[in-house]
């Protein structure tokens, strides 16, 4: 690594000018295989992406740094640097949204990714309209921290609203009547709807560092909480399981 | 194995018997009687010649105490003669020659014939003994033999090798108990090159645990003699009923040919040290002319201690082979099996590759216009066939993961639907679930089981996947979860309702590579099912390892039902997380954070979560 041509946070400043989906947004890929990175772009060009491709870890810092991209794809296995380490190196000077992708589909590859400031996962192969989906989202997740405060007041998925004003959340106009720790849960998931979020990260956000590894109580209480917002529990639509990782709430349509 | 320990147990008992006379004590014991009787029989005899002299005069009548001398010489050895050969000489010229009761004799003629009592008795004596040594030295001899032949035949007769090293080392135990063994363990290298006991005698000697505790912990000693092959004497201290005491401890390499098998351990004496060769000190120095010095002893007992430990060495290096031989079978079944399995999946592999090859370069042939709809079922082939590829190859890694021992399961405490929801929204993502309904039939109250989730998603991906082929279009497949039975268990049963499974094969199913002979589809007799005869397979090495069981019931032509069971122990975590108020530092863009008032009529705001 050159450090001299590592940017400092400064260097980015606040100000990130954040693209639309699909009108230009720029998507880095940084992976050695050129016949992914040429699907990838093709892929996301047909839907109104601007793609660039790295190569190696270093080289794609360099990108990030430069080109400012609003979305970066990162494989795992990269031929100079280990992925999640190209991970904790970007997250120390900039918050561009990284999604992994990687044929390592251990439970704890997606985990330290994740951890390590990633925003999402995907398991190669994976289909490109759900590598198109995962993109948007994590757009939109861009445009909600810039949007500042009352950009949204109100979150909505499917038949599920939740009016953080009122901490009010209804089913299909009916109100549900949640426990103040379960409407904390849900609110935490909905600000990152669309995301995994891992059990330690939900268990740390709401009850505190004391009960990161609760995992098997946070599982009994996302089962109480889906009888009260899924139609079917045994089939949750809005609140779905990434068993081993943790719990991603449906993105607003 | 049973009957040979316990034969083994009364030759012991017998062989006791038999030696313990032998031992230093005992010797003294005897010897002392020996003496007693050479007094006891040179006064009788003397009583003899008393009496027969009151009759009449015999010539030679003195002859009555070589009789004495010869039976001490036979059933005590040389000094107990020579002690009741002085006697005689003194008694006969006490009693018998004149002046009587005086040890002075006056016809000088007397003391020829008084030497001549002296060296017979002596040569006699001396010549008894000497025989009677060599018998002996015969039967020793014999025993000896009779030992080693007792080894040569367990270790012939034995096939379990634990079984068979405990008996050496009673075996050797008894032997040199008299010399003053009190312990002995065989020793060899695991796996991994450490040394471990592999059997020990007596089994619960006090002295035993410490030399085991010796080995595991300071493993240094017995493993420089396993890679230097040089015996080692140390000292170790055992605890008997409350009473310390130091103790000798040998290490000694067992060998077979030049190569080091193992090491024997001993507790014992000086004369232990002595037989097994080892210099008193802890220099490696072999003590000159004893049992481990390449120049054989000369002491029979260490003598036969080489050779019984030469017998144990090989007994180790028999089963070191037959565990190669074990090795090399495995070796050659697998590449069997390997064969097989490239056989079938380079079948398997080869079709989705060949169409997506053709479908891609059809794609790209120059001058054709495909019109849209062609384009798409091109693609489409394309995309199904990577799909299917993908999931054979990941069912390869996962087979062979697993075969390899692996993936032993991760396991943590899962409620059944978590498990169960993601693996039915990736078949309809995938399209293999084509609009066919499945049921869902699972209590409220399932309890978190532990299991492996990637594992047992697999597990239901393989069954529903299956149930879904092996049933038609317009039948419903059903998934069942309970708890039943003490200890409790989950079961999970898969319903279909298609061709079912004949009896015969409802085994043989959870084989690698087997499918349902000559199956055809009745509702699809064009399209008979694909499959590449690993997913039953590796379901079941899955729910082995889970410590579960698996297996099917079927009606041929009503549908079949796999069951699988996942056990529930009984420490299953019960509580819950704690209620929170409100949540500090969320992230978030619309709010600030704040205290909120409890909504109006909410029931669970006073209790909160339960």
């Amino acid at each position: 690594m050159d450090e001299a041509r590592i940017p400092q946070p400064e260097d980015l400043g606040d100000a990130q000018e954040t693209r639309v989906e699909g009108a230009g947004a720029r998507v880095l890929v940084i992976d050695d295989e050129i016949q992914i990175a040429r699907a990838v772009r093709a892929g996301l060009s047909g839907s109104g992406f601007v793609v660039e491709w790295a190569a190696t870890g270093t080289l794609g810092m360099e990108r990030i740094a430069q080109w400012r991209p609003d979305v970066v794809l990162l494989d795992l296995t990269l031929p100079d640097l280990d992925g999640l380490e190209v991970c904790r190196q970007v997250r120390a000077w900039s918050q561009v949204p990284i999604i992994v992708l990687s044929v390592r589909a251990g439970d704890a590859d997606k985990i330290a990714a994740l951890e390590l400031g990633a925003d999402d996962y995907l398991t190669k192969p994976f289909s490109m309209g759900e590598l198109v989906a995962r993109v948007r989202v994590a757009l939109r997740h861009v445009a909600l921290r810039a949007g500042g405060a009352g950009a949204a007041a109100r979150f909505q998925t499917g038949d599920l609203s939740i009016d953080f004003e009122r901490r009010q959340v209804t089913m299909d106009g009916v109100e549900i009547h949640l426990t103040p720790t379960e409407y904390e849960v849900l609110k935490y998931l909905a600000i990152n709807s669309g995301k995994v979020i891992t059990h330690r990260t939900l268990l740390r956000a709401v009850w505190g560092p004391h009960y990161e590894d609760e995992t098997h109580y946070l599982r009994v209480f996302i089962g109480q909480l889906r009888h009260k917002i899924e139609p079917d529990p045994t089939r949750p639509r809005y609140l779905i399981t990434d068993p081993g990782v943790g719990y991603r709430l449906r993105a607003p349509d | 194995m049973i009957d040979i320990r316990q034969l083994f147990q009364q030759r012991l008992a017998l062989l006791r018997a038999e030696i313990t006379p032998a031992s230093a004590r005992a010797h003294i014991r005897r010897n002392a009687r020996g003496y007693s009787e050479a007094i006891a029989g040179v006064a009788a005899a003397s009583l003899v010649i008393a009496l027969v002299r009151q009759f009449t005069q015999i010539a030679n009548i003195s002859l009555i105490y070589l009789l004495v001398v010869l039976y001490l010489a036979a059933r005590y050895g040389r000094a107990p003669a020579i002690l009741a050969s002085i006697l005689s000489f003194l008694a006969y010229d006490f009693f018998f020659i004149p002046p009587y009761y005086r040890f002075t004799v006056e016809d000088p003629a007397e003391w020829i014939s008084l030497f001549a009592l002296l060296v017979t008795a002596l040569v006699i004596g001396q010549l008894t003994a000497a025989v009677h040594a060599r018998a002996d030295e015969a039967i020793a001899s014999q025993r000896r033999i009779a030992t080693l032949y007792e080894f040569a035949q367990l270790i012939a007769s034995t096939n379990d090798q634990r079984e068979l090293l405990d008996a050496l080392a009673q075996r050797l135990l008894a032997e040199f108990a008299p010399e003053g063994m009190t312990a002995c363990a065989i020793i060899t290298p695991d796996t991994l090159g450490h040394p471990s006991v592999r059997a020990s005698a007596p089994a619960d000697h006090p002295a035993l645990r410490a030399f085991d505790l010796q080995v595991r912990e300071l493993a240094g000693r017995a493993a420089w003699v396993l890679s230097k092959g040089s015996p080692v004497a140390d000292s170790m201290l055992v605890t008997e009923n409350g009473v310390a005491r130091q103790e000798t401890s040998l290490y000694l390499p067992l060998r077979s040919g030049k190569r080091i098998v193992g090491a024997l351990g001993v507790i014992g004496g000086e004369r232990m040290r002595q037989i097994a060769g080892v210099a008193p000190d802890n220099s490696d120095q072999p003590v000159p002319g004893a049992a481990r010095a390449d120049t054989p002893s000369r002491d029979p007992q260490a003598q036969l201690f080489q050779a019984l430990c030469d017998q144990i060495a090989l007994a180790i290096e028999r089963d070191t082979l037959r565990q190669q031989a074990i090795h090399a079978e495995a070796l050659r079944e697998s590449d069997k099996l390997k064969n097989a399995l490239l056989g079938s999946v380079t079948h398997d592999l080869r079709t989705p590759l060949a169409s997506i090859k053709a479908a891609a370069s059809s794609l790209l042939q120059p001058g054709v216009a495909w019109s849209d709809e062609e384009q798409r079922e091109l693609l489409e082939s394309i995309d199904e066939s990577a799909d299917r590829l993908n999931r054979l190859v990941s069912n390869l890694l996962d087979l062979s993961r697993l075969e390899a021992g692996v993936a032993t399961p991760q396991l943590e405490w899962y409620p059944l639907q978590d498990v169960l929801a993601p693996v039915l929204d990736r078949l309809e993502l995938s399209g293999r679930v084509q609009g066919r309904v499945i049921t869902l039939d699972l209590p409220d109250d399932l309890p978190l089981v532990p299991m492996d989730h990637e594992q047992i998603e697999q597990v239901l991906t393989n069954l529903i996947e299956n149930a879904l082929k092996y049933s038609p279009q317009d039948t419903p497949i059903e998934i069942h979860a309970h708890v039943i039975g003490t200890p409790p268990e989950l079961q999970v049963s898969v319903v279909d309702h298609g061709v079912g499974i004949p009896a015969s094969e409802k085994r043989a199913i959870f084989d690698k590579f087997y499918r349902v002979q000559h199956v055809r589809l009745p509702w699809d007799p064009k399209h008979p099912p694909v499959g590449t005869g690993l997913g039953l397979a590796i379901s079941a090495s899955i729910i082995r390892a889970h410590g579960g069981r698996i297996w099917v019931e079927s009606t041929p032509g009503e549908g079949a039902t796999f069951i699988f069971t996942l056990p529930i122990p009984a420490d299953r975590p019960t509580g819950a997380l704690p209620p929170v108020r409100a949540v500090a530092g969320v992230p978030t863009a619309t709010e600030p954070v704040r205290e909120a008032p409890a909504p109006e009529g909410a029931p669970e705001e006073g209790s909160d979560d339960g």
